[in-house]
């Protein structure tokens, strides 16, 4: 690190916040993707005046500034692939407002989603898309890449739920997008641009959201299928029962069985099953919804139904289900853990492209997700010490985002794309679209230092 | 596969499982005391993995994550991989002792324990004015940090076995010291066999620890297998204690906090709870309990080599036992009370005790 810059950055931020160590070099060059790269310093911003300092000087100097959250992230965006200064902003961890008049909350980006959620409880309130990563992601982390989560079907995303924002441009400008209001059409929808930039726009620095009235009551029910294209075929008849559950989550064989091995769950380990929450204010109404979801489970040859009776047994269910990748890693050393969204008619298909890809390859895909809303999660599990295993992953990768783009779908369904589909970009975006991207991160960062080499947007 | 590293033949497997997945930073003390990546258990694991693949040497450079953990294990009841982070840690740090990189308050504590009989280097401990070495059902054996610094609660615990009536004694107890083995050295032979044949020499059926610690070490330790071989019980006075019925109440607003060591190491989270409910009608659980208890930041050495950061920890938890409005905060360790009454601001009115010294008061009030 260049000694002058680290003076600079402690002029900005105060000695204790900069750091060149080296224990914090190893952990700032990961997240939870298969990617890595040192940066060269990082730096804890405690106000929006530091941020665009910092900002100032990085354009200055031109080197590649990356802000990070909780660096939970699955496909490397906080990862600083051409090194630079990791922006860490978890010390900008203030609620600074609930208010419940005006049905929102205002936060600064390092408030952890829970922590939120912890505060929202007593008002009766939540913010609804629930990240299987929640207790420890950041709601600046969840903006960036438009987080989404087990609520989706039904909620839906981060996106939804962002009114306002306060964002630092790679120059420095501060600048607030959207309004407070319910609604607002004013202007082009500068907030909606950042949601899901994965931090190559600008450093959001202050979050406004909406937040909704948490429904008080829940039932919860799982059915097995022996066939996943019966699974498949329940799934998209769902909305012929006129219900939306509030979650609708597929667990697929290999997943079951390594829940069981991390758990007494003793879920049965079949090709397919269910996890079904219906939602609202009294018992009777969420098991009426609930019983016209399992109608549609055993009309398509569910094995067994199974209704959850305590609170405890719906409590361990959705944490052995949010769970389910951490738990799938102690199947092999590595995996990478997709996140590729179709139609909901076309779940069934690629269900069983899935399998067909794991067979083509030679190689172990785990599947579950959020069926609700057609977010299948197909994790890869390989050795990263065997190149023979990495090509092959690599391979089936491929086929999975081409599959996923040919039914109508997308590569990412809340993960972003960050280093792991970036090269991928240019399979579901038109070379027009792909131009329009890149004129507006040249427009918002013309130097290319905040967050270079995500997004396929450099080619 | 030849590895250079204990850590690494013992727990690769373990290492590499880490999906850092980063579900431990909602957990893990150090964590939520610094809000440092690098010190949190997935930013240690990191290190070891590049350790692992050759990026990175074993050395000093490691020493401030590596050495900064309370092994309360909050982490690896959290992990959904299910790596045992504390014992990966105290494997890392006996091969980075052996490497020649240790944190000097660790390297001094196991010079100490070489000379003197306990870690703070002291001579003769108080004696509490009881005979000790005498034949007796019950050896009471009080720990460093009871004899050193908490002798007070240590007092009041031996005044309740008094009154009631329990058949005990104190020996010449030295440093059990099986707190080396959690920062990189072997444990010392020759306290072992002192306590050990003090022990046997009283003709007691039964240990009863003050220090939820040295019960660990008595009961799980290779180094003190004659005890159990010689079919000694070994109990942590809160095991003891819950038959008891000691006819005082308090209407004081009480918590608990479980101590790691009694709590997520050895499962014991009802004993207590079951003894305070009898004298404490108005009972609270703070937010984090049982299993989710936030460590009070004094395990692991931390309150030795980084006393800063401890003290930051054992604020995180009284902020937690002042969010319940608690009056009185009882606890099973005296490490525990030690850091956390370290910790309390002036603003914060309650009192903090172990459970046994809280209801000698009660009963000496009530007298």
């Amino acid at each position: 690190m260049d000694e002058k810059v680290k003076q600079d950055l402690i002029q900005i931020v105060g000695e204790a916040n900069v750091t060149d160590n080296l224990i914090d070099m190893v952990s700032l060059s990961y997240d939870a993707s298969e990617h890595s790269h040192r940066p060269e310093v990082g730096v804890w911003a405690e106000t929006v005046e530091q941020v665009s300092e910092i900002m100032k000087l990085a354009s200055r100097i031109r080197i590649p500034v990356i802000p990070r959250g909780a660096g939970t992230g699955l496909s490397g965006m906080a990862v600083p692939i051409q090194g630079g200064i990791v922006l860490d902003l978890n010390h900008m961890n203030q609620i600074l407002k609930i208010s419940i008049e005006d049905r929102l909350a205002v936060v600064e980006p390092g408030v952890v989603y829970a922590d939120l959620e912890k505060a929202l409880l007593p008002h009766g309130f939540f913010f609804p898309p629930d990240p299987a990563s929640g207790k420890v992601s950041t709601l600046g982390g969840n903006v960036a890449t438009n987080a989404g989560g087990l609520k989706g079907a039904k909620y839906g995303t981060t996106r939804d739920y962002v009114l306002a924002l306060q964002v630092v441009l790679p120059d420095g400008r501060i600048m607030r997008t959207g309004s407070k209001a319910m609604k607002s059409v004013s202007g082009y929808d500068l907030t909606r641009l950042f949601v899901g930039s994965e931090g190559t726009l600008g450093i959001v620095t202050e979050i406004t959201l909406k937040i909704n009235p948490k429904p008080t009551a829940t039932s919860t029910a799982l059915a097995t299928f022996d066939n996943l294209e019966d699974a498949g075929n329940a799934i998209n008849q769902i909305m012929h029962s006129g219900i939306i559950p509030s979650a609708l989550e597929i667990l697929g064989r290999e997943t079951l069985a390594a829940i069981n091995q991390n758990t007494d769950l003793n879920l049965p380990e079949v090709d397919a099953m269910l996890l079904a929450e219906t939602d609202g204010y009294t018992r009777e109404e969420t098991d009426y919804q609930l019983g016209k979801v399992i109608e549609v489970f055993r009309r398509n040859r569910a094995s067994e139904v199974r209704q959850a009776k305590t609170e405890k047994d719906v409590d361990d269910l959705w944490a052995a289900r949010k769970s389910a990748y951490a738990v799938l890693a102690r199947i092999e050393n590595n995996f990478v853990l997709e996140d590729v969204t179709v139609p909901m008619t076309q779940i069934a298909a690629m269900l069983t492209g899935i399998h067909a890809i794991a067979k083509k390859h030679q190689i172990r895909i785990a599947t579950f997700g959020h069926a609700g809303d057609g977010n299948l999660h197909p994790q890869i599990l390989y050795n990263g010490y065997e190149p023979e295993q990495v090509r092959r992953m690599e391979e089936a990768s491929a086929d999975l985002f081409k599959m996923a783009v040919e039914l109508g779908g997308t590569l990412t369904g809340e993960h972003g794309i960050g280093l792991s589909k970036a090269p991928y970009m240019t399979l579901e975006h038109d070379p027009v679209a792909m131009d329009v991207m890149r004129s507006l991160k040249k427009m918002f960062d013309p130097n290319n230092i905040l967050n270079p080499g995500k997004m396929g947007l450099e080619a | 596969m030849s590895t250079r590293f204990e850590f690494e033949e013992k727990f690769r497997d373990q290492v590499l499982r880490c999906s850092r997945c980063g579900f431990c930073q909602a957990v893990c003390p150090v964590f939520g005391a610094t809000l440092r990546p690098a010190l949190n258990a997935r930013g240690k694991m990191l290190l070891l993995k590049e350790v692992m693949d050759g990026k990175l040497d074993l050395n000093d450079a490691l020493i401030e994550s590596l050495f900064q953990c309370t092994t309360c294990a909050n982490c690896y009841k959290n992990c959904p991989s299910g790596v045992n982070v504390p014992e990966i840690i105290k494997l890392a740090r006996k091969d980075m002792v052996k490497a020649g990189s240790c944190h000097p308050a660790f390297k001094g504590m196991n010079e100490v324990l070489d000379k003197y009989p306990n870690i703070y280097a002291e001579g003769d401990p108080e004696d509490f004015d009881r005979e000790k070495n005498q034949q007796a059902e019950n050896v009471y054996f009080v720990g460093c940090v009871g004899l050193y610094r908490e002798d007070e609660s240590t007092e009041a615990t031996l005044d309740l076995l008094d009154r009631l009536k329990v058949d005990y004694t104190l020996i010449d107890e030295v440093c059990c010291s099986g707190v080396l083995e959690d920062v990189g050295f072997p444990m010392k032979e020759h306290l072992v066999r002192k306590n050990t044949d003090a022990i046997l020499a009283t003709g007691a059926k039964r240990v009863i620890t003050g220090c939820p610690y040295c019960s660990r070490t008595f009961n799980n330790k290779p180094q003190y297998a004659e005890l159990r071989e010689k079919g000694i019980e070994i109990l942590h006075i809160t095991q003891f204690l819950q038959g008891f019925d000691f006819g005082v109440t308090t209407d004081k607003r009480v918590t608990y906090h479980d101590p790691c060591d009694l709590g997520r190491h050895c499962g014991i989270y009802e004993e207590p709870r079951n003894t305070i409910r009898k004298i404490a009608p108005n009972f609270v659980e703070m937010a984090d309990n049982r299993e989710d208890a936030l460590c009070c930041g004094a395990g692991g050495g931390v309150r030795g080599a980084y006393a800063k950061n401890s003290i930051a920890m054992a604020r995180r938890r009284l902020e937690q036992a002042e969010a319940v409005g608690a009056e009185i905060i009882l606890t099973e360790c005296n490490s525990c009370v030690h850091n956390l009454a370290n910790a309390k601001l002036r603003k914060q009115k309650f009192k903090i005790y172990n459970t046994p010294q809280f209801i000698n008061e009660l009963m000496e009030e009530a007298e």
